[in-house]
């Protein structure tokens, strides 16, 4: 269970969001789903660690990792995965290395195996002495994601991983992204503006405006909802 | 732990280069009977020459600044045929001594017209000084044009003319090139010494110069000093942020999609105009002077090289020791202000350096010898050490701005993803920094070496006697030598500064190729 409680987050002077609370539960896909600017991305930093609020808590599995401005549990320490949304792969690393980096880092055995287990399940073996710029749009992604996993997060935070990819391959990379709660045990906290996207692939959809959280649901109770926003938002 | 190395690094940096300077200066102006005495001695000449020397800067600084625009648009924003070739070659100057550029001036002005009246006064100085600078400007700005994205040119060119584009949007978008260019080529104008000692114009550097070498009044020396160093800051505070936030010199940048223009029948304009300036500023004063060199045939080139030959191996170790001690000061500040960026220190660092860059060489070189000219200090002052903390004053602040514009290139996601996976900062430092920044080290290595081989300015006050240093030697031994023998040892240090770049160049290349980024 990940929990928001009351944040209040200001950005360069300006109000990100205030009091906000978030709820999300164990081992579901949840969709932050909003508009530019409205604060999603900054949910995904407060609770990887890379951001602190101004004021409020951030527990995971009940313990508290950030609070009132102080980061109590550092990021690296939170079991958590990060996808980027430009993937931030290391260009001067191959796909192997790319992913192997962090297994060796933590000092961990067999890094060959678990890289090569990881690369198999994403189909992309035969890519794993390439260099990011040798890859394809959807070839990146999947090493992006199999970059985060290998690490064994309990957390997976995606930000609008797909907002680059043509129809196609968002369909084959969400088709990915659903098997991975099966297939990993994680709890999977995805960010996008694409209703569409959070549609295909979510368990609860967090609808986000302007800083404040108006609707909250699974993919029935979002469609049916008789907000405005949220009715003007589905409509494109 | 890696943020206390570099406060370290900056710590010693205040301690041997920037305490010297405010202690000479806070002393000279502390000090009420010299000041007062200073003051009285400031005559009508004195006022003379200070403007003489800010109007040959502000000439140089404007015309550079034009002639940057143009070659930069050419080269950077234009299909010019063999823009490449001009890119690297017109560059030239850059990298070679400005003294040497003045030689070769005068050598073509002989030549060509068997008379030398232009070149040894005030419009002969502007048109040396113009062909060492104009590379700068075109570099600062040629880069700033690179940058700029093609979508904000095309949405101007599909709702008005190419010329009214060029006024209303790339002009006011590379702004702060075009002034951080007039600033820089008027502060290394302003503080020039050995073109304007080599051609005999007296200006503010050489007067100082004077008085501190033949007169012996130190006080005045750095009185004098004081007043160009108050010149060169203004300008600087005023145009500081334009300095501080702009890329200065790009190296190893990925740029944006950049517009090209298609010259088609205005291509031969374009050439006839880079053709001229490369055949008028590069070529010609070249070919001159290897004639010169061997006008006498190869004894003379023989005669020049046994006088310079004690020179190089003092010359290389100091010129190594300087580029070193430059990256490593170069880095830690930058990597500092990288990691902790809008912080009060950022600024401190920021000035501190900028500060020391904008000291005209000479009035450099007279804070270090009033300061480090005491018993106590005599370990550096008697010895080699001085040069070297100079030339780590002098260009350090060029190495931090290569470097730094070298880190903020590097995404934030990609340390942010190291932080969340674990990795120490030190491997973070190790294997997704350096790999960054690695050619922007190289770079400033390179540039820190071949400025700190041909520096002249301040090496002429701090060398110590009985050694030998190249450009002292050259520059010492021209005033009174034939004209082919100053051309052959010209031609010689010419060679041997190309020869480096060249061979640093195949190392960098080699080593970058090896463990740098994939093509």
């Amino acid at each position: 269970m990940i929990q928001l409680i009351n944040i209040t987050h200001t950005y360069g002077g300006k109000e990100t969001f205030r009091n906000l609370s978030l709820n999300v539960i164990k081992n579901n896909l949840t969709c932050i789903l909003g508009g530019s600017g409205c604060g999603k991305t900054t949910i995904l930093r407060l609770i990887a660690g890379l951001e602190k609020p101004q004021s409020g808590k951030i527990k995971i599995n009940n313990k508290i990792v950030t609070e009132e401005n102080r980061i109590i549990i550092p990021p690296h320490k939170r079991n958590v995965g990060f996808i980027f949304q430009d993937l931030a792969l290391w260009p001067h690393f191959t796909v192997y290395r790319n992913i192997a980096f962090g297994l060796e880092e933590r000092g961990e055995n067999d890094v060959k195996s678990k890289v090569f287990d990881m690369l198999e399940f994403f189909g992309i073996g035969e890519h794993s002495e390439k260099y990011p710029n040798q890859l394809s749009g959807g070839q990146k992604q999947l090493v992006a994601i199999a970059r985060a996993l290998v690490l064994k997060p309990e957390i997976l935070l995606m930000d609008e991983p797909l907002a680059n990819l043509d129809v196609k391959l968002k369909r084959k990379i969400l088709e990915y992204i659903k098997k991975l709660k099966q297939n990993f045990d994680l709890s999977i906290i995805y960010v996008t503006h694409d209703h569409r996207e959070a549609f295909a692939i979510s368990d609860e959809i967090v609808v986000m405006d302007e800083g404040k959280i108006v609707e909250t649901g699974t993919v029935e109770e979002i469609k049916k909802s008789e907000d405005t926003f949220v009715k003007y938002f589905l409509e494109y | 732990m890696r943020c206390k190395l570099c406060l370290s690094v900056f710590a010693l940096f205040l301690l041997f280069v920037v305490l010297p300077v405010f202690y000479v200066f806070g002393d000279t102006v502390l000090n009420w009977t010299s000041l007062y005495n200073n003051l009285a001695s400031f005559d009508l000449s004195n006022l003379e020459l200070l403007l003489k020397s800010i109007l040959i800067a502000s000439m140089v600084g404007f015309i550079s600044t034009i002639l940057g625009v143009i070659i930069g648009f050419l080269i950077y924003k234009t299909n010019l045929r063999g823009r490449n070739f001009f890119k690297v070659v017109l560059l030239l100057p850059l990298f070679i001594a400005p003294y040497i550029w003045a030689v070769a001036w005068k050598d073509l002005f002989y030549l060509m017209f068997n008379n030398t009246n232009f070149i040894y006064s005030v419009s002969g100085m502007i048109l040396v000084l113009t062909t060492v600078f104009t590379p700068l400007s075109f570099l600062i700005i040629g880069s700033a044009l690179a940058n700029i994205d093609s979508a904000m040119e095309e949405s101007g060119l599909v709702i008005t003319k190419f010329g009214r584009v060029v006024v209303k949007i790339i002009l006011p978008l590379i702004k702060t090139a075009i002034f951080t260019s007039f600033v820089l080529v008027f502060i290394f104008s302003i503080s020039e010494f050995s073109v304007p000692a080599f051609l005999g114009v007296q200006v503010f550097t050489t007067e100082i110069f004077k008085q501190f070498s033949a007169f012996y009044n130190h006080s005045l020396a750095v009185f004098q000093s004081m007043l160009l160093v108050v010149i060169c800051m203004v300008l600087l505070v005023t145009e500081r942020k334009y300095i501080s936030g702009s890329p200065f010199l790009s190296i190893g940048s990925k740029g944006t999609t950049s517009k090209t223009y298609q010259l088609q029948s205005k291509n031969k304009y374009g050439y006839l105009f880079i053709g001229f300036w490369f055949v008028a500023s590069i070529l010609l004063p070249l070919i001159i002077l290897v004639s010169q060199a061997f006008r006498n045939g190869i004894g003379i080139l023989e005669k020049a090289f046994v006088l310079l030959l004690p020179t190089f191996f003092t010359s290389f170790i100091l010129a190594l020791s300087g580029a070193a001690l430059i990256v490593v000061i170069g880095f830690a500040v930058a990597y500092f202000t990288f990691r902790n960026p809008g912080t009060e220190m950022k600024k401190i660092f920021d000035w501190t350096l900028l500060i020391v860059f904008a000291i005209p060489s000479i009035i450099f070189a007279i804070s270090l010898i009033k300061f480090y000219n005491r018993p106590a200090f005599n370990f550096i002052y008697a010895g080699f050490a001085i040069i070297v903390i100079g030339y780590a004053g002098k260009f350090s602040f060029i190495s931090y701005k290569v470097i730094e514009n070298s880190l903020k290139q590097i995404p934030k996601s990609f340390l942010e993803v190291a932080s969340l996976e674990g990795i120490k900062p030190l491997s973070q430092l190790w294997n997704i920094i350096f790999p960054f920044v690695l050619p922007a080290m190289l770079a400033s290595f390179v540039i820190g070496f071949v400025f700190s081989l041909e520096e002249l300015g301040m090496t002429i006050m701090l060398y110590p006697p009985g050694s030998e240093i190249m450009p002292i030697k050259v520059f010492t031994i021209m005033a009174n030598a034939p004209q082919s023998l100053t051309s052959s040892m010209i031609l010689i240090v010419f060679s041997i500064t190309l020869f480096t770049i060249l061979i640093f160049y195949l190392i960098v290349n080699m080593f970058l190729k090896k463990y740098y980024l994939p093509e």
